[in-house]
């Protein structure tokens, strides 16, 4: 790494304004002129001894006080040398505008709306600045900005936009949309221009039974044919990173459950992987098996929620209730465990909230010694089906180098042949105590995408089971003071205990000034949290790089050229939650 | 006086087909439901009555206390007549098919045919026709609700009815040649004596090709999964019936089903030899009892009919949707060339082997 920062520092004397090392968190940070930013990254991607080919996210922070105001945060890493960067750029409050790095990764498109939307950064040459999580027409000005106010506005009365119940509704007159609203969803000029331009603009959610929540997309069609798809977002943004900028690290923990709601246990999981790494933590060992093995349950109750509603959006209704049927034992179990079934609230910073009892574990080993074949059973429904593989096969294909850059992550990646896998690129857990293997596919097509869902859950199956065979007996919560809380039975009894609890709640806890990113494969792709910290009990910035977000992306790319039936296919094969995507 | 008493027996009889078409549409209802609780490990409706029984009734009451609503934009006439082109059809079918053996009775001094309520020569001719009409009904309910997922249903729908109905015809050509008759009485009767004389395996030549073409064209004709595409619930929202809702919605779902009991009857008549029993003759006939053979006949009639409705709730519980092009493909490039080699084998068969 050391070489490679030096040559960067000698070719771009002059943009390169300073490169941190951070060794115990092994990230490294370069500050670069904002001026200079796609020369420097144009030359990170090319150059083959960094080759940061994968664009992970781009992020901003507010510092109010600083005289260059905005910081624009690109997270990038290199699959080919496995290793990641973080360029940093300020931007003035008078101008606040940055050149685009679309041209580089396309997937950047995405990420720059969003930092445009919620901070306000202009990105110059950014093909399609719109907003994108919240309203077009929203006048508020940017929230994630420190001088936005994080309170509530006021009661139902202060939001002129919604209806008033002792008001007449709005009569709605009918007519078409105006001519000029309709000219962000068209492709902008077709080629050749001797042909006819029939378009048919199909408004395709946020209430439809198959986009999967409120995602909406706007497809321009010929015949049935798309010739463009504009996905349309925001409909489920609640603000998390805001909120979180008001909470204390550890009341953070319940709003991650609400973002990827359908994997609630990964999302923890990342959430607190990241504070511990913030806090530099090591977590017992009995308490990283736990963590992996529900890590993995969850992921196998993910993919199982994915093919259920795959297949039925495909038409095929029975797999959706035999998948159901099995998630169903898992969650009886995730219940026993913590007492909830969706929002699960389960893992602690430093540890996980409750222990597996015996009878858990056998409940669990009876459940896995069923589990590959019903695997094989919802195969034989699908997998030799020959409608089943005609509605899939070559459908919505993206090759690896599209998918590296549009910041693919997880089985969405690796159904296009890269093994990308956080889990054996940077293990955690106990993942690399264990045997288990990456399933790849080939084509990059929604059938791939399918078959490395089914392998990943056998393989899940597989680490689970090596777990509850290893697991060690021992404490599950790490023992420090400062950040964690007593347990509960001592707080009762012992007056020492009760006033450390009561402080750590009250107050918190206090990590280290600094920042870090941390990413943890979730069932959907990569789950990354990032955070800024000033040394308060809050964090100062959380950026969640949501993989759901990051796919929309590519969603016109993938879906050009395909019927609309294909459509329903390619929300499938993402496995798109909402409430992540729009956080 | 003879016509008044000759057009009150027909009276009753439509009324007693209808009612048992309806009845036994209010049955599917619930039958669906239960037939694919059970294939996917789930109990069905359990709520209304004893294991859901009075589902249909409730289901029927809450389509017909709801608000009808046209949308605005839509073109009133056609949106509202949309419904009634596409049930009437379906049930208007049901005036050829001879639900029994063909015997007559003497009522008042006239003659009349108590399981056929009209045995013209043109049978067959007469449900294709009255078929093709209520694809219109669909068309219109597409094209008239002023809506683009409704009228993609309905451009589906057309495209599909009009490739499929084809084949169905195609199919059904093979058995004329056969039967040398167009009246579903004569090409019943034709059948009689075991089921070695069923056209899906009579000799000289079996009808089994153009039987599978035939089913699954009408899984196709009536709308069927995998066929569903023109209301595609995933990708199209409900299609052609998108925007309809109370009693037009279920004149649309009553017809649909209409439809599946109707390409039912017409397949257990043309290829599974119709009321025959799949062997000489009758039990009771046999034992003596030759004034309720008919029992017997309307029972395998019955079941034979049953048989292909069971048939669409496994391929519902089964199998996913096909693509708008993937249809197409199949019904112009495998089902059409098959259904066109069996006529020519058949007229082959026919003219070398006449029966």
């Amino acid at each position: 790494m050391q070489p490679l920062l030096e040559r960067l520092m000698t070719t771009f004397p002059d943009a390169v304004r300073g490169v941190e090392v951070d060794t115990a968190r092994n990230e490294i940070t370069a500050r670069v002129a904002a001026a200079r930013i796609v020369d420097v990254a144009r030359w990170l991607h090319d150059t083959p001894e960094a080759s940061f080919d994968h664009i992970t996210d781009i992020c901003s922070v507010d510092y109010p006080n600083d005289p260059e105001r905005f910081e624009v945060v690109y997270q990038l890493l290199s699959l080919a040398h496995r290793r990641r960067i973080r360029l940093k750029a300020r931007v003035t409050e008078e101008a606040p505008q940055i050149a685009s790095v679309t041209g580089i990764w396309k997937g950047a498109e995405f990420m720059e709306r969003e930092v445009y939307d919620l901070m306000g950064i202009t990105f110059v040459g950014h093909p399609d600045l719109r907003r994108i999580l919240l309203p077009d027409d929203y006048e508020e000005g940017h929230p994630l900005r420190k001088d936005f106010p994080a309170e509530g506005r006021g009661w139902r009365s202060s939001f002129p936009f919604i209806p008033r119940l002792d008001e007449a509704p709005e009569e709605q007159t009918e007519g078409e949309v105006p001519e000029q609203e309709k000219q962000a969803y068209l492709v902008a000029e077709h080629q050749g221009g001797t042909r006819r331009r029939e378009e048919l603009l199909l408004n395709m959610g946020p209430q439809h039974p198959s986009t999967h929540g409120v995602l909406r997309v706007v497809l321009e069609l010929d015949g049935e044919r798309i010739v463009k798809a504009t996905p349309d977002l925001g409909y489920l943004h609640r603000g998390v990173e805001k909120l979180a900028e008001g909470l204390h690290y550890m009341q953070v923990i319940p709003h991650t459950d609400r973002l990827d709601y359908v994997c609630a246990m990964t999302n923890n999981y990342a959430y607190v992987r990241a504070v511990e790494k913030l806090l530099d933590i090591t977590v017992p060992e009995r308490a990283e098996y736990v963590r992996t093995i529900v890590a993995e349950m969850q992921r196998i109750i993910g993919h199982l929620f994915w093919l259920g509603t795959q297949a039925l959006d495909i038409g095929a209704m029975t797999v959706f209730f035999w998948t159901f049927r099995e998630r169903e034992v898992l969650l009886d179990m995730f219940e026993k465990l913590c007492g909830a079934r969706l929002t699960l609230n389960y893992y602690r910073i430093g540890g996980v909230d409750s222990d597996f009892t015996p009878d858990l574990v056998v409940r669990l080993k009876a459940f896995l010694q069923t589990f590959p074949e019903k695997v094989n059973e919802y195969n034989q429904l699908l997998m030799s089906n020959r409608i089943w593989v005609g509605r899939t096969k070559d459908i919505a294909v993206i090759s690896a180098e599209d998918a590296i850059n549009f910041g693919l992550t997880g089985p969405t990646l690796r159904g296009s042949g890269v093994d990308y896998d956080v889990r054996k690129y940077e293990p955690y857990g106990v993942y690399d105590k264990v045997e288990w293997e990456v399933p790849v596919g080939k084509r990059g097509d929604t059938y791939d995408r399918y078959w490395v869902r089914m392998e990943e859950m056998r393989q899940s199956a597989r680490i689970i089971a090596q777990c509850l065979d290893q697991m060690p007996e021992g404490p599950i919560m790490a023992d420090v003071p400062h950040v964690i809380p007593p347990p509960k039975a001592k707080v009762m009894r012992d007056m020492e205990s009760l006033i450390h609890h009561f402080i750590i709640f009250t107050q918190g806890f206090k990590p280290p000034k600094g920042e870090t990113y941390c990413g943890t494969e979730a069932p959907k792709g990569e789950l990354g949290f990032f955070i800024v910290s000033d040394g308060s009990p809050r964090p100062y910035r959380l950026k969640i790089r949501a993989p759901s977000f990051i796919h929309m992306g590519a969603f016109d790319h993938m879906a050009r050229g395909y019927l609309i039936s294909d459509i329903i296919t390619i929300f499938g094969t993402y496995d798109i939650v909402m409430g992540e995507c729009d956080r | 006086m003879e016509i008044g008493l000759r057009l009150a027996v027909s009276l009753a009889q439509i009324a007693a087909v209808m009612g048992v078409v309806m009845l036994t549409v209010m049955v599917l209802t619930l039958a669906e439901r239960k037939v694919l609780g059970w294939m996917q490990d789930r109990m069905g409706p359990m709520e209304v009555g004893p294991y859901g029984v009075l589902q249909p009734i409730a289901d029927g009451l809450k389509l017909f206390f709801k608000e009808d609503i046209i949308p605005a934009g839509a073109n009133k006439f056609m949106f509202t007549l949309a419904p009634i082109l596409a049930l009437v059809p379906a049930m208007i079918g049901f005036a050829v098919i001879p639900f029994g053996p063909s015997m007559t009775i003497e009522l008042f001094g006239m003659q009349i045919k108590p399981f056929v309520i009209s045995d013209i020569n043109i049978g067959i001719l007469y449900i294709l026709a009255f078929a093709s009409i209520g694809a219109y009904g669909i068309i219109l309910g597409g094209w008239s609700s002023n809506s683009k997922y409704s009228l993609l249903g309905g451009l589906r729908s057309a495209a599909q009815v009009i490739s499929y109905e084809l084949n169905v015809g195609l199919a059904i050509v093979g058995v004329i040649l056969l039967s040398g008759s167009l009246s579903l009485v004569k090409i019943t009767e034709a059948q009689a004596g075991g089921f070695w004389n069923w056209f899906v395996i009579a000799m000289p030549f079996p009808q089994i090709f153009a039987f599978v073409v035939y089913v699954i064209s009408s899984v196709a004709e009536t709308n069927r999964v995998p066929f569903d595409l023109p209301e595609a619930e995933s990708e199209l929202v409900a299609g052609f019936f998108t925007e309809y809702s109370g009693m037009r919605f279920a004149f649309f779902f009553i017809a649909e089903y209409a439809n599946m009991i109707l390409v039912s009857c017409v397949a257990a008549a043309l290829f599974l030899g119709g009321w025959n029993a799949p062997y000489p003759g009758t039990i009771l006939g046999h034992l003596g009892l030759d004034a309720l053979a008919w029992i017997e006949n309307v029972v395998w009639f019955a079941a034979k009919v049953y048989f292909f409705l069971f048939l669409f709730f496994w391929l519902r519980a089964t199998l996913p949707r096909l693509r708008y092009d993937q249809l197409m493909r199949f019904g112009w490039k495998v089902m059409l060339p098959i259904a066109l080699g069996n006529i020519v084998l058949t007229a082959i068969a026919a003219y070398f082997f006449p029966r």
